[in-house]
């Protein structure tokens, strides 16, 4: 086989197994940013953090949330909720930017896949 | 007992369920701190096979041996297939047999890695369900099957991890899944399943749909906590490392070319039973217990 073309597939082979990999760990991010609480379930992410600031910046102590089932929720301690969403979120992103250059770095299937 | 999880192993000739369900029981025992209950047809085998059960095992539930004629076909990668007899009738009876007010119940083939399934407890709900796995290697391949039951049918939920509470209104949904099971040949030929094998996500996902009032209704049921990973019965189980898990997957329709995927920390469907069974029999910590 040409050198070239061999070459070209090598990296072909390599980038499979890098495109998926990352989309796992982006996948377990996700599962990990949840937060469970009075029966309902949040997707922590950017959105929900910027509304219960919003709130908290106009004074509002408690909400009424609706949740990933559309499911409302009464939050009562608001400031609470934010200091916990707030702490998922800077945990996982952390992880995730650990695994992330962990996978980065690596320059062979055996090394992403860390077998 | 209050909160717990349920296993089913049922083995055949060449499917050690037992097997699967004790090292399932090792990883919940690790990451769930929940009493488990194992419903089997061969309290000997276990009980002598594996006599450190009692670590892992808190009760096991006798039923008594069905020489079923129903069999399905079981890969070990593309290019190895096994008819065998495939004893899934018990599941439909979890509500009667379960000892626990709230049960958490999985396959054997299910292997946890994280403690999500602790927050089935948290969300007040009578019945929750898994919807849509993830496929381990999703950037590659698009398993269709598995989003509904048939191609012009309904949505497809899986039997193999639900959660309820024993309500009255979950006794009525056991009773109607028994129901459906009984009346298999009327209920595949409805719902347009072309396979006459019964299988236990289809039931579920027909008592669902008829439960719902025969509607896309998002509101019910509620799908469980955390990703459900899927390795279907044609990628194989290379290696279990602690909560590292790693595959070989075939990524082609026609099959044969593979990609190796590594899963770390998540609760993964190993359809693949026979490599799990050979990757159950590498871990060194599982057999030299």
């Amino acid at each position: 086989m040409d050198d070239r073309l061999e070459k070209a597939l090598d990296f072909s082979n390599l980038m499979i197994t890098l495109n998926n990999q990352r989309n796992l760990i982006h996948e377990k991010f996700l599962e990990n940013c949840v937060h469970y609480v009075n029966g309902g379930k949040f997707n922590v992410n950017r959105d929900i953090i910027n509304f219960c600031h919003t709130l908290i910046q106009n004074g509002q102590k408690s909400a009424i949330l609706l949740d990933d089932n559309n499911t409302p929720i009464e939050v009562k301690e608001l400031e609470d909720f934010l200091d916990e969403i707030l702490s998922i979120y800077s945990k996982n992103m952390n992880e995730y930017l650990q695994k992330f250059n962990e996978i980065k770095k690596n320059r062979s299937v055996e090394g992403i896949l860390n077998i | 007992m209050k909160q717990g999880v349920l296993l089913f192993a049922l083995n055949n000739k060449d499917v050690d369920y037992v097997k699967q369900a004790l090292f399932c029981a090792k990883k919940i025992k690790c990451h769930l701190h929940l009493p488990v209950a194992l419903v089997t047809d061969n309290r000997n085998y276990l009980t002598k096979r594996f006599p450190f059960f009692k670590k892992y095992i808190d009760q096991i539930i006798d039923i008594p041996e069905v020489n079923t004629n129903q069999t399905k076909r079981f890969l070990d990668g593309v290019y190895s297939i096994r008819k065998l007899p495939w004893k899934n009738h018990s599941r439909p009876d979890c509500y009667n047999l379960t000892p626990f007010d709230e049960t958490i119940v999985l396959d054997a083939d299910y292997i946890i890695g994280n403690d999500s399934l602790l927050n089935c407890f948290k969300l007040n709900q009578d019945f929750l369900i898994y919807r849509n796995p993830t496929d381990i290697a999703s950037t590659l391949r698009k398993i269709q099957k598995f989003d509904r039951i048939s191609d012009r049918s309904i949505d497809m939920w899986w039997a193999t991890g639900f959660y309820f509470k024993k309500t009255p209104f979950m006794k009525m949904y056991f009773e109607l899944v028994q129901h459906i099971k009984d009346n298999w040949p009327y209920y595949r030929l409805v719902y347009q399943i072309p396979h006459s094998t019964y299988r236990n996500d289809f039931s579920f996902s027909i008592a669902i749909h008829i439960l719902r009032g025969f509607q896309l209704n998002p509101n019910w049921p509620i799908k469980m906590p955390g990703n459900m990973y899927m390795a279907s019965d044609a990628d194989m189980l290379h290696s279990v490392d602690g909560d590292k898990l790693s595959f070989i997957c075939d990524y082609t329709s026609s099959g044969g070319y593979y990609v190796g995927v590594t899963v770390e920390d998540s609760n993964v469907h190993v359809m693949n039973k026979f490599s799990l069974g050979r990757a159950i029999d590498k871990d060194k910590e599982f057999a030299n217990e």
